[in-house]
């Protein structure tokens, strides 16, 4: 590049630039003094509301009560601990917190690039999720057994979201596979699972198969309501995801495959070493987008009685004098949604900046 | 939207599987518990205040869970053998069809569809659901007649405007109803003055009133503008689970109405007033056998979470941060409808 073609340098500070934005012209002016007064009408009260006036330690409902206090914080303080775990057991709740650290590191694990072989991401995964079930579930040395009916609040709701997006990841694969299959009946059936799947709300699938299921299956073949719902949802979120990833394939020049079935690939070593590394690569967006998605909706299943991050809100807000100060505790609920999105978010960030989002970096 | 769930669920079973409603083998159920070791009965998908709620450690509180803990306690003699699945309104009758829970103790209203359409037997009524008047007591109303000219606060399109609007007519008395589409914007209204008086459950009502700026400045009228009956369901055909419902209950009455309580209940087998109390207590063997539970039942029972009225106080009355007046709910001594059966 040449310094001709360099655009002329504007030589002002970062303040004169930001005027230049805001009021540059009149239009631009406009909105920005509009946005100012909303803002200086909404702000202070806020503020005074949530930090200045807020009352935020009291275990006393009633200090909330005066006339003049501001947000009554105290409720997070005295009920937070069913926004992270629910009904579980409070002389257990150790339990929950490791399980729930577990989950974390697990997702975090898989995040990191080195964890990508077959042999490593498999590992982690069978490692964590059976040491979070084992810790929450207990009944062996010495552990009480805890029913995943007392399960909930936020341990509840990181389970569902790793369980359902990475059983739901290789499903998306093979179902992305099978419906690009040259099988004819391999294509169709695939292709109809998924348009089926998608025309049901997610809703009416978890409520089948959390309620209406069971009546069909035989008892020994039913198993626990949270695993089946945790299956359904999988196979939802691998039907969405397969359609994103073949929204990726139809972006790959079809050379690419010619060229690597001519070089002598098998089929499995052209689709995984050289179609799919580029299909997760430009369907990055809305992966990320569809992991978006998934971690709020995990919150339906408060719905189908499971005491997930917003059950466990409701619950943290329905006992007598807390109930005035839902406000609070559903802005904290949404802050710990926010965190996790917002990291997904910049995770995707990353990715989308790495030279080969799935393959080795040369 | 809680009925089309309900019908679509009720649908799908029909056409798609084929499966009749809840059904059981009569002993099935009692069985089924003992060999689970634990009983099953429905919590809420958050809380539901005064029935089903969670205190700050996280255990289950309110009446419908401490009647599933007596039910724990007469079957295994221990109130910790009851376990509380979650379960959101829709689901409670298909999962009591799939034997995800072995009772529906959820205030759940006894009507001729779900007791004719649904499959569901149900237990004789433990709480009368009565739709009420609260009003400030700075209006000096006595009764609701006394609304006359005045305005009430209700519900748009509930129930609870049909029978207010059929109340006031039979009274005779002109009342003025403001109506509101939403439940937390017409509690504001009222605390706010904007009526007389606010009408809906209540149970309901109490609960409000408890998060209201001045609870004491808010009392009920007592007069029953309409009441439903709330009782347990269980499944057709298991009369054995049934009869334990209904003694159970009766057992909480009785020892209400005979003065025995949690504290004194040790007396009160030590020396028995009359030979039904020998029989309740199990002094004189002979009330287990009958339901399949043991002779002592009944003490445990008492002995573990109180008898009926200790039980309404604790979760919904007096000792309860909602102090619902009993009304309706007191023993038939007290002018209310309960009653206990004899145990003869």
């Amino acid at each position: 590049m040449t310094d001709m073609l360099r655009p002329p340098i504007v030589d002002s500070s970062p303040l004169k630039r930001l005027f230049q934005g805001m009021f540059g012209t009149p239009l631009n002016a406009a909105i920005s003094l509009v946005i100012l007064g909303f803002l200086i009408w909404l702000v202070p009260g806020f503020l005074r509301w949530a930090i200045i006036d807020a009352v935020w330690t009291s275990n006393d409902p009633e200090l909330c009560r005066a006339p003049d206090a501001g947000a009554c914080w105290a409720v997070i303080k005295a009920r937070g601990r069913l926004i992270f775990f629910g009904v579980y057991p409070i002389e257990e709740q150790w339990r929950a917190i490791l399980a729930s650290i577990v989950m974390i590191l697990t997702v975090i694990l898989s995040c990191v690039p080195w964890f990508w072989t077959a042999r490593r991401i498999i590992t982690t995964w069978l490692v964590g999720f059976t040491t979070y079930v084992l810790l929450m579930r207990g009944g062996f040395a010495g552990l009480d057994y805890v029913g995943t009916s007392s399960w909930g609040g936020l341990a509840l709701t990181l389970f569902i979201f790793a369980a359902v997006t990475i059983a739901g990841m290789p499903l998306a694969i093979l179902l992305v596979l099978a419906r690009r299959s040259e099988l004819p009946v391999v294509r169709s059936l695939a292709a109809f699972a998924i348009d089926l799947t998608r025309s049901f709300p997610l809703l009416t699938i978890l409520f089948a198969a959390a309620v209406i299921l069971p009546l069909a299956l035989p008892e020994w073949l039913s198993g626990d309501k949270l695993f089946r719902v945790i299956a359904a949802f999988a196979f939802f979120f691998g039907c969405y995801q397969s359609e994103i990833l073949r929204g990726g394939y139809q972006s790959i020049d079809k050379g690419q495959s010619e060229a690597a079935a001519a070089l002598g690939l098998s089929y499995w070593q052209r689709e995984f070493l050289v179609l799919l590394p580029q299909v997760f690569s430009r369907a990055l967006p809305p992966t990320i987008n569809q992991f978006v998605i998934t971690f709020k909706e995990t919150s339906i299943v408060s719905i189908i009685g499971f005491f997930d991050i917003i059950a466990s809100t409701n619950a943290a807000i329905g006992r007598g004098d807390w109930v005035p100060y839902f406000v609070e505790a559903y802005i904290f609920a949404g802050m710990i949604f926010f965190v996790f999105v917002f990291a997904l978010s910049k995770y995707g960030g990353y990715l989308e900046r790495r030279p080969s989002v799935v393959g080795q970096q040369r | 939207m809680k009925r089309l769930v309900l019908s679509l669920a009720a649908a799908c079973m029909a056409f798609a599987f084929g499966v009749p409603a809840a059904q059981a083998g009569q002993g099935d159920t009692l069985a089924m518990v003992k060999e689970r070791g634990r009983v099953l009965c429905p919590g809420h998908n958050g809380s539901y205040l005064g029935f089903a709620e969670v205190d700050d450690a996280g255990n289950w509180k309110g009446l419908d869970i401490e009647l599933c803990k007596a039910l724990s306690t007469a079957i295994f003699g221990s109130p910790d053998k009851a376990e509380i699945v979650p379960l959101s309104w829709a689901q409670r009758f298909p999962a009591l069809a799939a034997n995800d829970i072995d009772a529906i103790i959820k205030v759940t209203a006894w009507t001729l569809g779900r007791d004719t359409e649904i499959g569901l037997q149900f237990s004789r009524p433990y709480l009368i659901g009565t739709t009420q008047l609260l009003v400030t007591k700075a209006l000096g109303a006595e009764t609701a007649a006394d609304l006359d000219g005045g305005s009430i606060c209700v519900g748009a399109g509930s129930a609870t405007e049909r029978q207010v609007t059929d109340y006031f007519k039979k009274l005779g008395v002109e009342v003025n109803l403001i109506t509101y589409e939403n439940t937390n914007e017409m509690v504001a209204s009222y605390f706010a003055g904007r009526c007389d008086a606010l009408s809906g459950w209540g149970p309901n009502i109490a609960i409000r009133r408890a998060s209201a700026p001045n609870p004491d400045d808010h009392v009920f009228l007592p007069d029953v503008v309409a009441l439903e009956a709330e009782a347990i369901a269980v499944r057709q055909g298991d009369d054995q689970w049934v009869d334990i419902m209904n003694w159970l209950l009766s057992a909480l009455m009785t020892a209400e109405q005979f003065g025995i309580t949690q504290a004194n209940v040790d007396d009160a087998k030590a020396n028995p007033a009359s030979p039904e109390v020998e029989r309740l207590l199990g002094v004189t063997p002979g009330v287990g056998d009958r339901l399949g539970l043991s002779n002592d039942w009944a003490y445990n029972v008492i002995k573990t979470v109180g008898n009926y009225g200790e039980i309404f106080d604790r979760t919904l009355g007096a000792d309860s941060p909602y102090k619902m007046p009993r009304g309706a709910n007191a023993l038939w001594t007290d002018g209310g409808v309960m009653f206990p059966l004899a145990f003869d």
